[in-house]
């Protein structure tokens, strides 16, 4: 070796940690820069849902003229992959790395995905519309393109999601994962907006190859904005009670820390609670437009006006969710004043159309994203802290599953309702309203079905303080 | 800097931190390597080259 090379050399050795992503020290405040950079992953997946149920659901129906039912399976493809988040999570927990690390390797191979996914979906998409050339192809290079970029996309971003969460419930403190996750939750619906009106602007001038600029634009913020958050982020070997360097003799098998996880604590009808809330709130999603549109006569500036009040109610939801429960009121009992909002808010929706009185179906939405705030807060803030602490990849990964699942169920089941009541001979028994209301009627059922199951769970502790963590 | 019997020289890592370094690097390899793939003969198909 000669002289320069060795210098080259020693340099390189005393650049030290400080140029690299290891966070060697685990500390026990987390700052709230450090909370912020952390939370720019969920901006990504928040693009990355914008993209595919959003911006990408309206490109693929009007200007490459894709049929309607084709880009409903295409954009349902990725609910394959929510129920799958349980065991990615729980791979993240029994990851043995001779680097120490548990959740990075995870998140990494999301980002990898979802920007494989987005890299290869501009083509994809042309192709499934017949743009160019692609009119001569057989038809199924182009579904297969299109099912293979929503599919990388879809399991990129429910890893990524997973994992992180799991990340940040390892650094968070306990009394501070209220603010946590109020925090995770407001970056995601800031991303998605942020996104959103970025995509609309970018995409006026609607090219194919704009098109290919934008979505892989959108693959390269994803790849900046989760090294970002990653980076120094997860100390090396914080594992609870692992030896320094080596691999634990056993690794617990799946099923028994699943055993474990949804025996213990009453997770089964926590877990229930997730599921019957989430639908509650979240079959109507996609109806708010056209119900404000065909039914009150609403203008489409208009009913673009409601989802930004849903949006407004949810931030309502988290930030006071994140003041009450940083006190160490109940995360449970959180959820349940949640459901219990929703209720009031779907019957003033039911009641605008009969008595003719928009007002209140803005009021009736305001209060239903205050709800679902509430609601989504006190679930997820409860599942960080009842989970085990060895089992927090397993834990989170149970809940989004059934999140993510029952959401895309609810939106999927809600707006083919619609369309099968509609088509029924009792469809105009109550006006135009008929459908609509319906559905309105099922999610408050649902609703009052969560506040059922959850109110065993309350009881004997309805006081403020967390006695049973 | 304490000194660790297991690191090699001059990279500072352990064979094990090493090879998982490695793993990943010839992972993300294979992946890309696919991802191009797709991608070539979706332009292809949309636009072909040398038509």
């Amino acid at each position: 070796m000669n002289r320069f090379s060795r210098k080259a050399m020693q340099s390189w050795a005393s650049l030290g940690p400080r140029f690299l992503p290891f966070a060697d020290v685990a500390t026990d405040d987390l700052p709230l820069s450090r909370l912020l950079r952390l939370s720019l992953f969920q901006v990504s997946v928040g693009m990355a849902l914008v993209l595919l149920v959003g911006t990408l659901n309206r490109v693929m129906i009007v200007e490459l003229t894709v049929p309607a039912s084709l880009v409903g399976v295409m954009i349902a493809l990725p609910i394959v992959f929510a129920p799958f988040r349980a065991l990615i999570g729980f791979r993240s927990d029994v990851h043995s790395s001779a680097l120490g690390w548990r959740r990075v390797p995870f998140i990494w191979r999301g980002t990898m995905l979802q920007f494989g996914g987005l890299a290869i979906m501009p083509f994809a998409l042309l192709v499934l519309g017949g743009q160019g050339h692609a009119n001569s192809a057989p038809v199924w290079i182009g579904y297969l393109g299109a099912a293979t970029a929503f599919l990388l996309v879809g399991a990129g971003l429910h890893m990524v999601q997973t994992v992180g969460l799991a990340l940040a419930t390892d650094l968070a403190p306990v009394e501070d994962q209220p603010k946590v996750v109020g925090l995770m939750y407001v970056m995601l619906l800031a991303g998605m907006i942020f996104s959103a009106l970025v995509f609309g602007l970018a995409l006026e001038n609607f090219s194919p190859g704009r098109l290919v600029q934008v979505i892989q634009a959108s693959a390269v913020a994803t790849v900046v904005l989760n090294v970002l958050a990653l980076w120094k982020m997860e100390a090396r070997h914080s594992r609870p009670g692992a030896v320094r360097g080596e691999a634990r003799a056993e690794t617990p098998e799946f099923a028994a820390s699943w055993e474990k996880l949804i025996n213990g604590g009453q997770a089964k009808r926590r877990l229930m609670v997730v599921g019957l809330g989430t639908l509650g709130f979240g079959m109507a999603d996609v109806l708010l437009e056209p119900y404000g549109g065909q039914v009150l006569a609403l203008s489409v500036a208009d009913t673009t006006k409601l989802t930004a009040i849903l949006a407004f109610g949810s931030l309502l939801g988290f930030a006071w969710a994140s003041r009450v429960l940083g006190r160490g009121f109940d995360p449970l009992m959180m959820a349940g004043y949640g459901a219990l909002v929703g209720v009031p808010g779907f019957l003033a929706i039911c009641l605008a159309a009969p008595l003719g009185w928009p007002f209140l179906f803005v009021g009736g939405t305001a209060l239903i994203g205050f709800g679902a705030g509430l609601f989504g807060h006190g679930t997820l803030t409860a599942t960080m802290q009842l989970a085990p602490r060895e089992q927090i990849g397993l834990a989170l990964g149970t809940w989004g599953a059934v999140q993510a699942t029952t959401a895309g169920v609810g939106i999927a089941f809600g707006s083919m309702m619609r369309d099968i009541i509609l088509a029924l001979p009792i469809g105009s028994w109550f006006g135009a309203a008929t459908p609509y209301i319906s559905v309105y009627a099922l999610e408050i059922l649902f609703l009052l079905a969560a506040l059922a199951v959850i109110a065993p769970l309350l009881r004997g502790r309805a006081t403020p303080g967390l006695s049973a963590s | 800097m304490n000194y660790d019997p297991d690191k090699v020289w001059p990279s500072g890592l352990t064979i094990g931190e090493a090879e998982e370094l490695h793993r990943h690097i010839i992972d993300g390899t294979r992946v890309f390597g696919f991802i191009a793939i797709v991608a070539h003969i979706l332009a292809y198909v949309y636009t072909p080259w040398f038509g």
